[in-house]
């Protein structure tokens, strides 16, 4: 083998300028395969981030029947002893709720909103997170005042301090209607939150509906390989709850998060298998016109597949080389880029996609390794054809060439 | 007597030449033993590289056997074929083909690294053989640093160092000026002579031929002449 790597690199530096610029060809296409990596993954990441806190959380229990009729009749109680069963050290949080439709009206305007009831000091693991608050927050969980949307505050034609009513239905199956003060509002990226989510303390929320009940249970993880299994442990333990994942909860933000992950797969196969036909052209007009050193090596004694072994290892030798260039220029990319792209200019259609206005790349030590084992096994396919040709030729043949 | 090292019988080889049956080789008889320097010579056509090519196991025969130190050539593979190449004969070509990327040592050892010699006794014997024959102070030039001789030179030491049963040269002398043909005809006859290796050559030279001890003319695909054949 060290042979055949000493022939190899001194084959490559045979020609010095057309390889080169291979290894140039190469480098630029994993490097911009990495750094398109980066991009998707850190849209694939916002995407789940969104998803999640979306007051999905990565899995949540419901009554049966609450996702077709969301109200307070589809409930269920928890005990106080109630945590979710998983390991703690991939639970990052759990908060009961109780979200039911509702209407709200202030002095000018009224709207349907969704009513969530909610223990502020669990909402950590949702959006409110992040979100910017004008005013206050919700205290406690009998808070008996609303936050909402900064945008439905403005529909509304209302402000903080004042007044609104808010109508709903009790477990009994009775409207309750009842006034409230605006604590604050919330900002977050994107209208469509700000426009549906009113939230109130969930032990008020539970006392106007006269129940003890919530109609639901978010649990976030630490991690979203933990998902599936958390889903099924929790089923497990809470087997007359519906217990769904994110993806089952919200199909359309899963569905872009398997095409992101296509999109990787194919961005890859299109730069890459364009680049890998240059490769094979290269190396087919190297090994040809080497025919006759080669069919001299045979006619010495070395064996048809230690020649194909050896323009292998010619194709691995400049294609390691090129990974490593583009590996370490893509590095360069994503660190130029790590504090985010700014979107703001397109916010208004990125929203359709769930895209945030500041797109963050994300960088993964297995992207990199996938690429570059791709690119490896590229490189071996790419030397197959040149070098099945070469030994088609016999050593005689070859030697009269 | 010792075992011949290449016994060929019957052997017949015809090509196809633009749909025109040649025949190249019809039904040679040709025996060697150990220690002989043999000179293939005849006109163009005449079947002498031929026969020299199904000796080393680069060409088939279409009938006859041949035998090189006791190993029939019938039936085996390609890469048994190469195998025997790489282990039992040492070849030099008329155009020296040598490694262009190797260095000269290099080149004598890539022989000895294929039969999976020991570096440090590959490098040995590859220094010794190539400063035997005049080599040693080139031996890290790569064959365009050198000259036509010391290129051929080289694959000469190529083809010896790993001490081969039989050494083929086809037109060795095909590319040399008259001068270093001596000294490499010099250098065979030493091994000959002094190693006692065994030597068949392909030639149109008479002075190929002259230091040869034994002539074999082919001419129309049979010998016509083999001094082995003449009464003692």
């Amino acid at each position: 083998m060290k042979l055949l790597l000493q022939l190899s690199i001194r084959n490559l530096l045979r020609h010095k300028r057309r390889n080169g610029m291979l290894l140039l060809a190469i480098a630029v296409a994993v490097a911009g395969v990495n750094a398109s990596n980066t991009l998707l993954r850190g849209y694939q990441l916002d995407l789940l981030d969104t998803a999640v806190s979306n007051l999905t959380g990565h899995v949540k229990v419901h009554a049966p029947g609450y996702r077709d009729d969301p109200t307070i009749m589809n409930s269920f109680v928890i005990e106080d002893s109630f945590t979710p069963d998983v390991p703690s050290d991939v639970l990052l949080g759990w908060a009961p709720r109780v979200r039911i439709p509702g209407v709200i009206m202030s002095e000018r305007e009224t709207r349907g909103v969704q009513l969530v009831g909610i223990e502020p000091g669990a909402e950590g693991i949702s959006f409110l997170r992040d979100a910017v608050i004008d005013g206050e927050f919700l205290t406690a969980a009998d808070d008996n005042r609303v936050v909402l949307g900064k945008e439905l505050l403005r529909q509304l034609e209302s402000d903080i301090g004042r007044r609104l009513v808010i109508i709903t239905q009790g477990a009994d199956g009775l409207n309750r209607e009842r006034g409230y003060r605006i604590a604050g509002s919330y900002d977050v990226q994107g209208t469509g939150l700000e426009k549906l989510f009113v939230f109130v303390g969930l032990e008020h929320l539970q006392a106007l509906l006269e129940t003890d009940a919530v109609t639901e249970v978010s649990v976030r993880l630490t991690t979203e390989n933990y998902r599936e299994p958390a889903k099924l442990s929790m089923a497990a333990s809470l087997s007359d709850l519906e217990v769904m994942d994110w993806q089952e909860l919200e199909p359309q933000a899963a569905e872009m998060f398997l095409f992101a992950d296509g999109v990787i797969y194919v961005w890859f196969l299109l730069m890459m298998g364009a680049l890998t036909f240059g490769l094979v052209n290269s190396l087919a007009a190297a090994v040809m016109e080497r025919v006759k050193e080669l069919g001299m090596m045979r006619a010495l004694g070395m064996q048809k597949r230690t020649v194909v072994v050896q323009v292998v290892v010619e194709s691995c030798v400049m294609m390691a080389l090129g990974v490593l260039a583009g590996t370490l220029l893509g590095a360069l990319i994503y660190a130029a880029i790590s504090d985010g792209i700014d979107l703001t200019a397109w916010s208004d259609g990125i929203e359709l996609f769930g895209v945030a206005s500041l797109l963050v790349p994300v960088m993964l030590p297995s992207d990199l390794l996938t690429v570059a084992f791709s690119s490896m096994l590229l490189g071996i396919a790419a030397s197959l054809y040149p070098a099945w040709r070469v030994v088609q030729v016999q050593p005689l043949d070859a030697l009269r060439s | 007597m010792s075992q011949p090292v290449v016994v060929c019988k019957g052997v017949t080889k015809t090509y196809q030449k633009e749909a025109v049956p040649v025949h190249a080789l019809r039904g040679v008889d040709f025996v060697v033993h150990p220690g002989e320097f043999v000179s293939l010579s005849g006109p163009s056509g005449s079947g002498k590289s031929t026969l020299l090519n199904i000796i080393g196991g680069l060409d088939r025969p279409d009938s006859g056997s041949v035998v090189v130190d006791e190993v029939d050539y019938g039936g085996l593979s390609e890469s048994a074929l190469a195998e025997l190449r790489l282990h039992k004969l040492g070849f030099v070509f008329q155009a020296y083909n040598l490694i262009p990327v190797l260095s000269a040592l290099e080149n004598v050892e890539f022989i000895m690294q294929l039969q999976g010699v020991p570096a440090a006794e590959r490098q040995g014997r590859a220094e010794d053989v190539l400063t035997k024959l005049g080599l040693g102070e080139m031996i890290h030039r790569r064959p365009g640093e050198m000259s036509g001789g010391q290129q051929q030179r080289v694959a000469v030491a190529r083809a010896i160092a790993s001490d081969p049963v039989l050494l083929l040269a086809d037109e060795p002398s095909a590319n040399l000026d008259s001068r270093t043909t001596e000294e490499l005809l010099e250098l065979l006859k030493r091994l000959n002579q002094d190693n006692g290796m065994t030597i068949i050559t392909a030639t149109h030279d008479p002075m190929v031929m002259s230091y040869a001890t034994r002539q074999v003319k082919l001419r129309d695909g049979a010998i016509e002449h083999d001094d082995a054949a003449l009464p003692a």
